[in-house]
C-alpha cells in the first residue's frame, strides 16, 4: 500500500463518477472527465514498477484521445 | 529545506487561487506561478542529472499547455464579440 | 521526498481531480486539468521514472491542445 496507489485509487473513483454523471451532459464533458480517470490509472500503475507499461499507457491515451475527438467533430458538424 | 517550503508554499497557495477566482482569465497567471512551482520542486526533490532534464522538459510543456488555452480563450472572445 | 512535500502533491491532485470534475465551463476545465497533471508528475519524478516524467511531460500538453481543438469546434 504506497502513497501512490491509495491516491490513484481516489482519483480514478472521481474521474469514474465524473465521466459516468456528467453535469452538463455532453460529449466533450464526458470527453475531459474521461482524462482525469487516465491520470488515476497511471497512478496506480506506478506502483506496480513496469516501466515499458507506462511508457504504453501514456502513448495509447493520447491516440485515444486524438480519434475520439475526431469522430466528436464529425459528430458536431452534422 | 527553506527552498523547498518556500517552492511549497508557492504552490498551495497558487493552487488555492485558482480555486477561488470566477473568471477564466484572471485564473490563468496562476497556473503558470503553480507549473513554475512545480518545475523547482522536481528539480529539488531528486539529486539526479536526468533530473534537470526532466524539469526543463515539463517547463516546456506546461508553458505552451497554459499559452495554448489563453490564445484558444481569446480567440473565441474575439468572434463571440462580432 | 518528505511527507509534508508529499501531502501537499496530494491535496494538490485531489483539488484539480474535484475541481475538474465539479466546473461546467470547458476552459475552466482544461485549466484545473492542467492543475491534476501538475499534482501528479511529482510522483513520478519521486519514484525514478525520469524517463516515464519526460514522456508524460510533452505528451500532456499535446493532449491538451487537441482538446483545445474540440472545445473550439463544439462551441455555440
Amino acid at each position: 500500500m504506497t502513497p501512490e496507489f491509495l491516491l490513484g485509487l481516489g482519483i480514478l473513483i472521481i474521474g469514474v463518477i465524473a465521466a459516468a454523471f456528467p453535469d452538463p451532459k455532453t460529449y466533450l464533458n464526458r470527453l475531459i472527465n474521461l482524462e482525469i480517470s487516465g491520470f488515476g490509472l497511471l497512478l496506480v500503475m506506478l506502483s506496480y514498477n513496469e516501466t515499458l507499461a507506462l511508457l504504453t499507457f501514456i502513448a495509447v491515451t493520447a491516440i485515444t484521445t486524438f480519434v475520439l475527438v475526431r469522430v466528436l467533430e464529425r459528430r458536431a458538424i452534422n | 529545506m527553506i527552498v523547498e517550503s518556500i517552492c511549497a508554499i508557492v504552490a498551495l497557495y497558487a493552487s488555492i487561487r485558482i480555486l477561488a477566482e470566477k473568471n477564466t482569465l484572471r485564473k490563468l497567471p496562476f497556473l503558470n506561478v503553480l507549473n513554475f512551482a512545480i518545475t523547482g520542486l522536481i528539480a529539488l526533490i531528486l539529486p539526479h542529472p536526468m533530473g534537470i532534464a526532466a524539469a526543463a522538459a515539463y517547463f516546456v510543456g506546461s508553458t505552451l499547455e497554459s499559452n495554448a488555452i489563453a490564445s484558444t480563450f481569446a480567440k473565441q472572445s474575439e468572434v463571440a464579440d462580432d | 521526498m518528505t511527507d509534508i512535500l508529499l501531502m501537499v502533491f496530494a491535496a494538490i491532485a485531489i483539488l484539480g481531480a474535484a475541481a475538474t470534475a465539479i466546473q461546467k465551463n470547458p476552459y475552466d476545465k482544461l485549466i484545473s486539468l492542467g492543475m491534476l497533471f501538475a499534482g501528479v508528475i511529482p510522483f513520478v519524478v519521486a519514484g525514478g521514472y525520469l524517463d516515464v516524467a519526460i514522456s508524460l511531460a510533452l505528451i500532456v500538453p499535446i493532449t491538451t491542445i487537441i482538446l483545445l481543438q474540440a472545445v473550439w469546434r463544439c462551441r455555440l
